[in-house]
């Protein structure tokens, strides 16, 4: 019982952060119909925006992260400019090779800069955990989970609270009408993808210190994003959060119950189960709408 | 008021239109009919900006807008109510209203034109925070109007408003559009519905291939004996009788 609590309170924290992934996956593939192959890489630049702002700056966490989250969006807001916007029109597979691309110079880059030797962000958090009854969770964690939270709730209001988050859900249902509306529907594609890097670059961010920081850690992250977003539909925000607890849950108890090597194996059984019964994923809107 | 010249279009190798002229008068109600694949729909995406003419001019008030992009002009008060209703679907009917008034910065002039927009359309305001998607046809072509008139337009652009809709509603929505005109705007309407449109109009041109083939005031385009042949078929007689 008390391992199975144990296991919940890793989930929530571990969850927090995957939506956090899936939310800007989901985000700028629904608006930009962009497979966004850096996601990967902006997770890792996250993570090493923060390390930098520690290491180089002298900057505690909680500083870091921000820094880390703004180095995200002018990162992203710069490849769709630079990348992304030539391309409009242009079909799917382009935009992929060219996202593709982009991510591998961006981790080499990483790994040419930094080198393959992986890097700790310190934290100003005590050693000892916080205990709750029987079971225990680090207070980095904590702030993990309470960071993650706050940041899809941020995510949440801006969608659906603004007038920003209107005309991107404007464009997202219906592009040329939102343009009839005199929404700036490239200014949109640049806002979406920023904002979907950001959100890549906090998970790393906060998730830098609980592990470790190295040129590939972008990798398995790449894959978890895309297993959250096929698994909550792709497009759903609401079904990206739910999608990134449930790989979470599926991912801990497998790992306690099952084998610790399978770990990252849970996400896939999922996809694969997902895929064979509901391909449009758990949350899927009726019609698709991107 | 508004005045187009010569004008140009074409997807690809295919000339949509092939120069056409023809011009709107302020507070005019004109018409533009046409078979499908005429060039209707084409000639309102160009003057509201969403299709890039070839060549040709478009004048607004005077001003070369020939290649402006929608968000200029919207600005410049022309509206584009499009085929298809174009709701948000997955918006609520107030949402909807809101990105109508999305260039819009005096909150209480909005404020003002959403009460006016309920008060026209009280279905609306009745299904003010349900999802656009779940109304009626006939409820979203009012949501569709409501939403072009949220930017206080001069010019509205009305793409096929009755396309789809069962008759009574057709009726509403042209007798809708003939109090937006009383109402001061000017409206520029294309309608497959040439009978009802050119019966509504106060000037009207017929779009065939591509290039304007005729223009005049509705009446005299309905007692034409080509366009009796080619789009009014049996209507004409059919109207009569009804109201005989």
């Amino acid at each position: 019982m008390t391992q199975a609590l144990q296991h919940l309170l890793n989930t929530l924290v571990l969850g927090g952060t995957y939506a956090l992934l899936g939310i800007g996956l989901t985000l700028i593939f629904g608006i930009m119909n962009v497979v966004n192959f850096t996601h990967g890489a902006l997770y890792t630049f996250g993570a090493y925006a923060a390390y930098l702002a520690c290491a180089a700056l002298g900057l505690d966490f909680f500083l870091a992260l921000p820094v880390a989250i703004l180095a995200g969006l002018a990162l992203g807001a710069l490849i769709e400019l630079v990348l992304l916007r030539p391309l409009r029109g242009s079909d799917m597979d382009t935009t992929m090779l060219v996202m593709i691309g982009a991510g591998i110079i961006l981790q080499s880059g990483t790994l040419w800069i930094f080198g393959g030797v992986a890097k700790a962000i310190p934290t100003p958090f005590p050693d000892a955990p916080l205990q709750i009854g029987p079971v225990s969770l680090s207070w980095l964690r904590v702030f993990v989970f309470a960071a993650a939270l706050a940041l899809i709730a941020v995510t949440y209001g801006l969608i659906n609270g603004t007038r920003l988050g209107r005309a991107m859900r404007a464009s997202f249902q219906d592009a040329d009408t939102a343009a009839l509306m005199g929404v700036n529907v490239g200014f949109i594609y640049t806002a979406t993808f920023a904002i979907g890097s950001a959100l890549a670059a906090a998970a790393g961010a906060l998730l830098g210190p609980v592990y470790v920081v190295f040129p590939q850690m972008g990798d398995l992250a790449a894959v978890k994003a895309f297993a959250i977003v096929i698994l909550g539909g792709l497009g759903s925000i609401s079904g990206a959060t739910i999608g990134g607890f449930i790989l979470a849950l599926a991912e801990e108890f497998g790992a306690g119950y099952v084998s610790s090597g399978y770990r990252d194996a849970m996400g896939f059984l999922i996809i694969i189960a997902v895929l064979l019964v509901k391909p449009t994923g758990l949350f899927a809107r009726a019609e698709r709408i991107g | 008021m508004l005045e187009i010249r010569d004008l140009v279009c074409a997807y690809g190798q295919v000339a949509a239109l092939k120069g056409i002229s023809l011009q709107v008068g302020a507070g005019q109600l004109v018409a533009l009919v046409g078979a499908n694949g005429a060039g209707k729909s084409t000639t309102l995406r160009a003057i509201s900006g969403l299709v890039k003419p070839r060549s040709g001019s478009i004048l607004f008030e005077g001003r070369d807008v020939t290649g402006a992009d929608p968000r200029r002009m919207l600005g410049l008060g022309i509206a584009h109510c499009p085929e298809g209703r174009r709701v948000f679907p997955h918006m609520s009917v107030a949402e909807n209203l809101a990105m109508g008034a999305y260039l819009r910065h005096d909150a209480a002039g909005v404020r003002q034109d959403y009460a006016r927009v309920y008060a026209d359309f009280p279905r609306l305001a009745e299904r003010r925070a349900q999802a656009a998607g779940t109304l009626s046809g006939g409820e979203q072509q009012m949501l569709a109007i409501g939403r072009a008139l949220m930017s206080r337009p001069k010019l509205v652009l009305f793409d096929e408003p009755s396309l789809g809709l069962a008759p009574n509603i057709v009726e509403q929505v042209l007798s809708i559009i003939r109090a937006i005109r009383d109402g001061g705007a000017t409206v520029l309407l294309v309608e497959q519905n040439a009978y009802a449109a050119l019966e509504l109009c106060d000037h009207a041109y017929l779009l065939e291939a591509g290039r304007i083939v005729m223009s005049g005031p509705g009446a005299e385009l309905i007692a034409d004996p080509h366009v009796r042949a080619a789009y009014l078929g049996g209507e004409v007689e059919t109207a009569h009788r009804i109201r005989a």
